[in-house]
């Protein structure tokens, strides 16, 4: 498998990931708003805070009202991490795959990239935002379905499976730490209404919400939160669970190897063992912000380990 | 006489350079009044070289260096015998009148030596040159060769620094000066305009005498022609001395013009953007050699 | 009137209608004088050319829809979005006979012989130039021959593995060479295509007719690739080279390497290490022995040719010399079928190979003689003028088509610069029923249209003629120009068992 080739289904995943995340957080937070009491603060900025992004918001738009922030996330092209530029940019790289994946996957990314392109934020006034985003899911879902589906569990598979599950790993670890670290409520609202709103809202981000009331019963708290989202080796889109499937994917690449097998530890070894910790009330005690920025930094170090073996081709 | 020429080229990059693949033109070739007794190229880092001859005969050295790389160094050591060129066994000049009846025949088998090329294009600038100091009908071709030669260095000021080494002869004839390459290009230019096949040589010009003892003064290659006269074999002048060849021009090589004997050239890859390049040339007569590929340093 | 009874007009049939179909004295591959049909194409025009109107439009639209599905398109040049189109395809088969093919191929395999032999010479001891049967100067002042290949021995002396050779038919019934295409030939991937489609569309035609097969070139590329592989390598590593998505024949790289199994790469995955060339993947750097290479010499190695071309590896023309690669066609080929150099193939058959030329090429002056040129002069609107190696910019003007401008332009560069360019006679291109109208089109027509056939012919241990090739129909009425670019299409070519 040529390196450039595994780049391009590298990005193509990482794009895709990035995408739906965004449209999963704007989606969650929208109705987060809707069902909550009318707050002092500029409601919209926590959004900016979980990605990062405020700095580069400020520079061009004025107020982070509903209208701006929904304009920057979701169709503004000259932030490279709108969803409509990742669809670009998964599109741009799967272009490079055209003649390597199913004609039904280019055809689905194809459409999709050619939908954004006619997308406008006319589309989200009058309750247009509910709609939008459940189709929204519905074709990253139809995509994930297509991969799932169509494409040989080959070596280039296993690319496209560390770039998705690397974003997502980034991602819970960030959405935690802002929920936690960045909307700390002050002490009396601990356990509130609000703080217990924005809670659910996290974990429905991530799918999570029944998944926890199923192992937890109805009463969200913040341990519990932690421990299904991120030591949970079943859920989907727990932080462990990603981290062990990149694990078994570096393992299966450096078995592809056909000069034989490497024996290397994967690059996840460090950051499975932090993830194998019986109970999040531990993490919390012990600090829960600067284990998450551990994760985070756990992942740029296997994403440069990632690159630095199989993909750097320039 | 025996000389010994050591040819040095060093470069160093402001990033790393990795993936460099070169072609050198270093290694003398034998010829009429030169033989080459020995030749060895070395690199420091180490690098796969392999020898090839090139369309003209000249020998290439294809050097290539993978890993990175923060500097590239490249010794060339050849040895040299050369001898005075026997004298030509003409008796006469012929003049331009018979010599362009046989123009067509020459056009065919010597095309490319009278034809212009990457560095002598047959520009108007060039024709109006031509014609200031054309040949008459009654006059010798070699006559005319030498004329010409020296009406180029007349011409023109050896002003290192007023063109570069992409420089055409355009450049040349609007600046007012330049250096041995420009001169031998503009020369081939006058020469092939009066129909007479002209090439380009590249090598070395050995200091007249080293006094015994004294380090080699520094020098550099040097670029000169060789005409065919009728009657004759190619035949060298050196425009940048107005005048013929002598013993101490090494050849190294020919070509149409610098573009087909460039001493070096190559890509690299690399995240910078600026390389440093410094050559040292040193030629010292031997009192004998007695065989032996020279050092590597 | 032919000996079977062609229904008179009604709405929903087409007809062969003597009276409408008028081949204007050009040859028809299809019907002698009086609509006899020609040996080999009696089926045919029962089952397929006697179909009515409606089921062959049917038949056409349903092999557009397929050649869609099965992304069998091109880039139209120009334009960043590269409108992909369908290569326009007609279903009406033309049909070679097998005695006919037999000489055919003869003539092929003698013209890949000789100038595998002549492009040797030419980059070797140059014998054919010093015994003055093709002028030095014509070689020599050619931006094709690549000095870059002199002294190169290719493993088996083999500089062309792949040839398209386009041959057309004239008034007389003689099949004609009107050039070689010896660099970068593209257009065998729609003749596979175009018998994947009629293979579909009318298989019992096809079985009943007993075509000759096109499905192993593939199978016969590989190996003539595998054959001239350097060393001893039991299993040569074999790689495709392209210049990327935006080239217009990206679709016939991509199904080749998949046909194959072999890689396709681009310049940027390549790299040469100590005179070898490898391939950059995930595990490491991989051999490649044998280079299947799509893109011009121009671009082929920056350290040789033009220094800021990113689409070849640096390094490669080293490694070819050090004997560690083989690339497929070999640096300089381009010489062989420089315009000029054409004029002289039937010399270069007889030198090389001591035999006469089996097919003759089509009547090439070269201009840079006055009488000939005076005489091309005379009647420029009746030559076709082609610029040789040497020229760099001019187009092929086709005099019969010219304005009065355009040839006066045409007169003067010729004028200025006689040596860069040749003048062919305008041949009476053979022409064949092809569909016209139907759909949205009006009623559905035969009418006929001017073909030319490409071949083509492979060379590696020994020659491998692929049976038929890429019939190229000009779809407009009473136009020559059958080139995807400027309104041509394609007919599956059949050769008789």
């Amino acid at each position: 498998m040529l390196r450039r080739i595994a780049h391009h289904l590298f990005w193509t995943a990482r794009h895709l990931e990035r995408a739906e995340w965004r449209a999963r957080l704007v989606d969650v937070h929208y109705h987060l708003l809707v069902e909550s009491p009318p707050r002092a603060t500029e409601p919209w900025t926590p959004l900016l805070a979980i990605t990062g992004e405020a700095d580069a918001f400020a520079e061009r738009y004025i107020a982070a009202d509903e209208r701006s922030v929904l304009d920057f996330f979701t169709f503004d092209e000259a932030n490279p991490s709108s969803i409509r530029s990742c669809i670009y940019a998964a599109r741009e790289n799967a272009r490079a795959l055209r003649h390597r994946i199913s004609s039904e996957l280019w055809l689905e990314l194809n459409t999709l990239h050619l939908d954004a392109h006619g997308w406008s934020p006319a589309m989200l006034e009058q309750d247009g935002v509910f709609g939008f985003f459940a189709d929204l899911r519905d074709r990253f879902y139809r995509i994930a379905g297509i991969v799932d589906g169509t494409l040989p569990r080959d070596l280039g598979y296993e690319f496209l499976t560390i770039g998705e599950l690397l974003e997502r790993n980034e991602n819970v670890a960030r959405l935690l730490d802002v929920k936690y670290h960045y909307l700390l409520p002050r002490p009396e609202d601990v356990g509130g209404p609000i703080d217990l709103l924005q809670w659910a809202a996290v974990l429905r981000s991530a799918s999570a919400l029944e998944a926890y009331r199923r192992a937890y019963g109805n009463a969200i708290a913040v341990d519990r939160v932690v421990e299904l989202l991120l030591f949970d080796p079943t859920f989907p889109r727990s932080a462990r669970f990603c981290v062990d499937q990149l694990g078994a994917a570096l393992r299966r690449i450096a078995a592809w190897n056909a000069a034989g097998p490497v024996s290397r530890a994967p690059a996840t070894d460090p950051l499975t063992a932090m993830l194998t910790i019986p109970a999040g009330s531990d993490v919390i005690r012990h600090g829960l912000h600067d284990f998450l920025l551990a994760v985070q930094d756990e992942c740029a170090r296997i994403e440069t380990a990632v690159f630095d073996d199989y993909l750097r081709f320039e | 006489m025996i000389l010994r020429i050591q040819h040095r080229t060093h470069f160093v990059y402001d990033a790393p350079a990795y993936e460099s693949h070169n072609e050198l033109r270093l290694a003398p070739v034998d010829g009429p009044g030169q033989r080459c007794l020995a030749f060895g190229v070395s690199t420091a880092p180490a690098s796969a070289i392999i020898e090839y001859a090139d369309a003209f005969g000249n020998r290439v050295h294809a050097v290539s260096i993978h890993p990175p790389h923060d500097a590239l160094a490249i010794l060339a050591e050849a040895v040299v015998e050369r001898t005075a060129a026997a004298p030509p066994a003409r008796t006469r000049d012929v003049t331009f009148a018979e010599f362009l009846a046989e123009d067509d025949a020459r056009s065919q088998e010597y095309q490319e030596f009278l034809t212009p090329s990457r560095y002598v294009p047959f520009s108007d600038r060039l024709r109006r040159f031509f014609w200031q100091a054309r040949p008459r009908p009654t006059e010798g071709v070699g006559e005319y060769a030498a004329r010409a030669v020296a009406y180029v260095r007349d011409q023109f000021e050896y002003e290192p620094g007023s063109t570069d080494v992409h420089s055409t002869i355009e450049d040349l004839l609007t600046s007012g000066g330049g250096v041995c390459q420009d001169f031998a290009h503009l020369t081939i230019g006058l020469l092939r305009l009066a129909g007479i096949p002209t090439r380009y040589v590249s090598g070395y010009l050995a200091p007249v005498s080293t006094a015994p003892g004294n380090p080699p003064p520094e020098q550099a290659t040097h670029a000169w022609v060789e005409a065919l006269l009728p009657g004759s074999t190619w035949t060298g002048f050196d425009p940048t001395h107005r005048g013929p060849t002598r013993p101490e021009h090494v050849r190294i090589g020919i070509g149409r013009d610098y573009a087909d004997v460039p001493p070096l050239r190559g890509v690299y890859r690399s995240h910078g953007t600026t390389q440093t390049m410094g050559v040292d040339v040193r030629i010292e007569p031997l009192a004998a050699w007695t065989g032996g590929v020279p050092g590597e340093q | 009137m032919g000996p079977w009874a062609i229904p008179r007009s009604s709405n929903d049939q087409v007809m062969l209608d003597s009276a409408a179909y008028e081949t204007n004295g050009y040859y028809d591959e299809m019907f002698a004088p009086g609509l006899v049909p020609r040996p080999g194409c009696t089926r045919v025009i029962a089952d397929l050319v006697n179909l009515p109107g409606a089921r062959l439009t049917e038949l056409r639209t349903r092999a557009d829809r397929m050649f869609l599905r099965m992304g069998v398109t091109f880039n139209v040049y120009g334009g960043e979005a590269g409108a992909e189109r369908v290569f326009p395809f007609d279903p009406i088969p033309r049909v070679i006979d097998a005695e006919t093919w037999v000489h055919i191929e003869a003539g092929l395999v003698q013209r890949i012989r000789a100038l595998n032999a002549f492009l040797t010479d030419v980059y070797g001891a140059g014998e054919i130039l010093r015994d003055g049967i093709v002028p030095r100067d014509l070689i020599a002042g050619s931006p094709q021959f690549r000095h870059a290949a002199v002294g190169l021995r290719p493993p088996g002396g083999v500089f062309i593995t792949v040839a398209g050779i386009d041959l057309v038919r004239g008034g007389d019934g003689r099949f004609y060479v009107l050039e070689d295409n010896v660099r970068t030939p593209s257009g065998v991937s729609y003749v596979i295509e175009n018998r994947v489609v009629m293979t579909r569309l009318v298989p019992d035609l096809i079985r009943g007719c007993a075509v000759r097969s096109v499905e192993n070139y593939p199978a016969d590329l590989l190996a003539s690739l595998r054959e001239i592989a350097p060393g001893n390598t039991s299993r040569p590593r074999i790689a495709l080279l392209t210049p990327g998505p935006h080239n217009s024949a990206f679709f016939e790289h991509v199904f080749l390497s998949q046909q194959m199994g072999v890689e396709l790469v681009e310049g940027q995955d390549l790299v040469c290490v100590d005179h070898a060339l490898y391939m950059r993947t995930v595990h490491g750097l991989e051999r490649i022995d044998v280079l299947y290479r799509r893109i011009d010499d121009d671009f082929l190695d920056p350290v040789v040719f033009r220094p800021d071309s990113l689409l070849g590896v640096a390094g490669l023309m080293a490694a070819v010399r050090a004997g560690s690669v083989a690339i497929a066609n070999m640096v300089g080929t381009g010489i062989a079928d420089d315009k000029a150099v054409f004029a002289y193939t039937p010399a270069i058959i007889r030198y090389y190979l001591g035999e006469e030329p089996i097919l003759p090429i089509v009547e090439t002056h070269l201009l840079r003689d006055p009488d000939v040129r005076r005489m091309v002069l005379r009647d420029l609107d009746r030559y076709v003028v082609k610029p040789t190696g040497a020229s760099g910019g001019y187009g092929v003007v086709i005099g019969p088509k010219a304005t009065y401008r355009e040839l006066a332009e045409t007169r003067e560069h010729i004028e200025r610069d006689p040596r860069a360019f040749i003048a062919q006679p305008v041949v009476s291109l053979s022409v064949h029923p092809t569909l016209v109208g139907g759909g949205t089109h009006g009623a559905p027509a035969f009418a006929p249209r001017h073909v030319d056939l490409r071949p083509f012919v492979l060379f590696g241990a020994t020659p491998r003629v692929l049976p038929g090739g890429l019939t190229r129909v000009a779809l407009r009425e009473g136009s020559l120009i059958v080139n995807s670019s400027q309104g041509g299409g394609s007919k599956d070519t059949w050769v008789l068992a």
